[in-house]
């Protein structure tokens, strides 16, 4: 560096010390600049780019400007709606089974049972196992030739011949549901479990003095405790299960017969099995808007933003 | 228990209604850790016992006879596993950093410098953090190909980071509040800068903050099947569960090793469950996870 370059670096520090830049303002800067950047990396500039892209044909030569074209075709396909359908199928029994569940054991647990600790960790292993393992294991349960349920089914004399779950039209549906629900469950019941050990259990005895049944304080005290809890499961795990992509590919990418293809499995055939980006695009931009609309509702119900200061 | 059926309601003693609630509940909790351990079984099992003794006899034996490594030893021997763990370990390292370090500096940043749009701030965070993968990884992809990075580390573990930072940012935004100023204060009074005080005050008060972040960032990263499987198209950059996904389609491999890999991929997982489960409850109770 030369010696000019030098004292005129060592004037610009001065003035910046002076002006109390030291402290403060590179705090600031620290803070903000890496998350700033970063959302603009990832995904600011991948999601405009790929919003522009959803209104052109597939851009692998000469991409031609179709406008909404890529849209208008998608919504007036049977094919979208019928990917819409699943999808909706996929999220709304998934979700409710799961807050059955999760409701279900988080009030057993918060019993205070012999063994509940152990319950509870038992409980955090299905949900941190990776999707694959999880579909590993079902798929190897509901194996037609060497799986056990087929196995003790069979056995049992409540079938004739072994089933094919993931790959038989009327089974790979309520396979696939009952493989995401055996590892999502816990969600909802860490969410409500941890609701539960909220309440005051005063209100409880109280009620008991009163003569309240089980039921009637479940009714009158539990539930209204658990009510904005459920709310935010509906939403926010339906929103995840709508979305959900890994768990059906592994298992069944999307078949028989297009019975188990949702929107995001049909988001990737678009992409990298008919290598058409400008439809695919559009797609997750419908996909984009749903999201949209749901989440107006969340922050409408709960104003989470209010939560942090 | 059973007679109180013939009686009216009514006549139902309050000891015996307890003890019918009492079994209920147990029955509950037996029935889905029982739905629970079933399939973790299945697969510790059919990983530790050569397949000759599962599948011996044309039924499937789940009663481990003779404990054998031969699953791990085929898996290691002719499959490309140690390379998809090493590939999978540096993108999930590589992402946990840089998740928690943007999530730290950001989670102080919000929680203790004030600007207008905080809200907006927030609303954006939660909206990236319902985001799905997917939908995301199709933009991704169109870029790093467009910049010549696919099949790289880096692009997957910004990818990763994408889909773990903005809990993780809202984690530590919300773990920062509950860190009394007055901390801080106390230090600037005795003359400590604002660096030193973040560093030797409010990093160490905030650790388990960060350490249920890092977890949560960890679990992403080391589970993620959607993103690796867009951004990896080279076999040799494939990580553990795009690698080990492809298992099932080669006939040469067959359950005993399929479950021997999911156990291996099971193990850090099984290992946060086991030792730091309290550091993960903390981040369900701040708003749930993915």
């Amino acid at each position: 560096m030369s010696t000019a370059l030098k004292s005129r670096v060592a004037a610009a520090q001065r003035a910046l010390r002076e002006h109390e830049l030291d402290g403060t303002t590179l705090l600031l800067a620290a803070c903000f600049v890496p998350m700033l950047v970063f959302f603009l990396v990832v995904w600011v500039i991948p999601i405009v780019y790929a919003l522009g892209m959803s209104l052109f044909t597939s851009p692998v030569r000469n991409p031609e400007f179709v406008g909404l074209g890529n849209y208008i075709s998608l919504l007036g396909s049977g094919e979208f709606w019928g990917f819409l359908w699943n999808s909706i199928v996929y999220a709304v029994s998934t979700t409710a089974l799961s807050l059955v569940i999760g409701l279900g054991l988080a009030l057993v647990i918060n019993q205070r049972i012999r063994g509940g600790d152990a319950l509870r960790t038992l409980m955090i292993f299905p949900y941190l196992l990776p999707t694959l393992v999880v579909i590993f294991m079902w798929k190897f349960i509901l194996d037609p030739n060497i799986g056990i349920l087929n196995q003790f089914l069979v056995e049992a004399g409540l079938i004739d011949k072994p089933i094919a779950f993931f790959s038989t039209l009327e089974f790979a549906m309520p396979a696939v549901v009952i493989t995401s629900v055996w590892k999502f469950a816990s969600f909802a019941f860490f969410i409500l479990l941890a609701r539960l050990q909220a309440i005051d259990p005063d209100l409880y005895e109280r009620a008991r003095v009163e003569g309240a049944t089980t039921w009637q304080a479940f009714r009158d005290i539990t539930f209204p405790h658990l009510r904005g809890a459920i709310l935010i499961i509906l939403l926010v795990r339906g929103i995840w299960m709508f979305n959900k992509f890994d768990i059906i590919y592994l298992s069944t990418h999307g078949g028989p017969l297009k019975q188990t293809t949702t929107l995001p499995i049909r988001v990737y055939q678009i992409a990298f099995s008919e290598v058409n980006f400008g439809m695919a695009t559009a797609l997750a931009g419908i996909m984009f808007f749903l999201l949209a609309v749901v989440a107006v509702v969340y922050f409408r119900a709960f104003a989470p933003e209010k939560e942090v200061a | 228990m059973a007679t109180s059926k013939s009686k009216s309601n009514s006549l139902v003693s309050h000891e015996t209604q307890k003890r019918l609630q009492r079994i209920a509940v147990y029955l509950t909790a037996l029935l889905i850790s029982v739905f629970t351990i079933i399939p973790v079984y299945i697969m510790v099992v059919i990983a530790i016992q050569s397949p000759a003794s599962t599948f011996a006899g044309g039924r499937v034996n789940l009663l481990p006879t003779q404990p054998s490594l031969r699953n791990f030893v085929v898996l290691l021997g002719t499959t490309d596993t140690v390379r998809y763990f090493v590939n999978s370990l540096i993108v999930t390292l590589g992402s946990t950093i840089l998740s928690t370090s943007i999530a730290v500096a950001a989670g102080y940043g919000l929680t203790r410098f004030d600007f207008t749009g905080k809200s907006i701030a927030a609303r954006a965070v939660l909206f990236s953090y319902m985001f799905s993968p997917i939908v995301l990884a199709i933009p991704l992809y169109v870029v790093f190909s467009t910049l010549g990075l696919l099949n790289s580390h880096f692009a997957l573990t910004l990818a990763l980071t994408a889909i773990s930072a903005p809990f993780c940012i809202w984690l530590m935004w919300q773990y920062f509040q509950t860190v009394p100023i007055a901390l801080e204060e106390s230090a600037w009074v005795r003359g400590a800068s604002r660096w030193r005080t973040v560093k030797d005050v409010v990093l160490p008060v905030a650790r388990p903050g960060y350490i249920s972040a890092a977890i949560f960032a960890f679990a992403v990263a080391w589970n993620d099947f959607t993103m690796a499987r867009v951004v990896m198209s080279r076999d040799e950059m494939y990580t553990i569960t795009v690698g080990a996904s492809l298992f099932l389609d080669r006939v040469s491999i067959g359950w005993g090793e399929t479950m021997a890999v999911s156990l291996l991929i099971a193990l850090p997982p099984f290992l946060i469950a086991l030792f730091l489960q309290r550091y993960l409850l903390q981040g369900f109770s701040v708003g749930g996870l993915e």
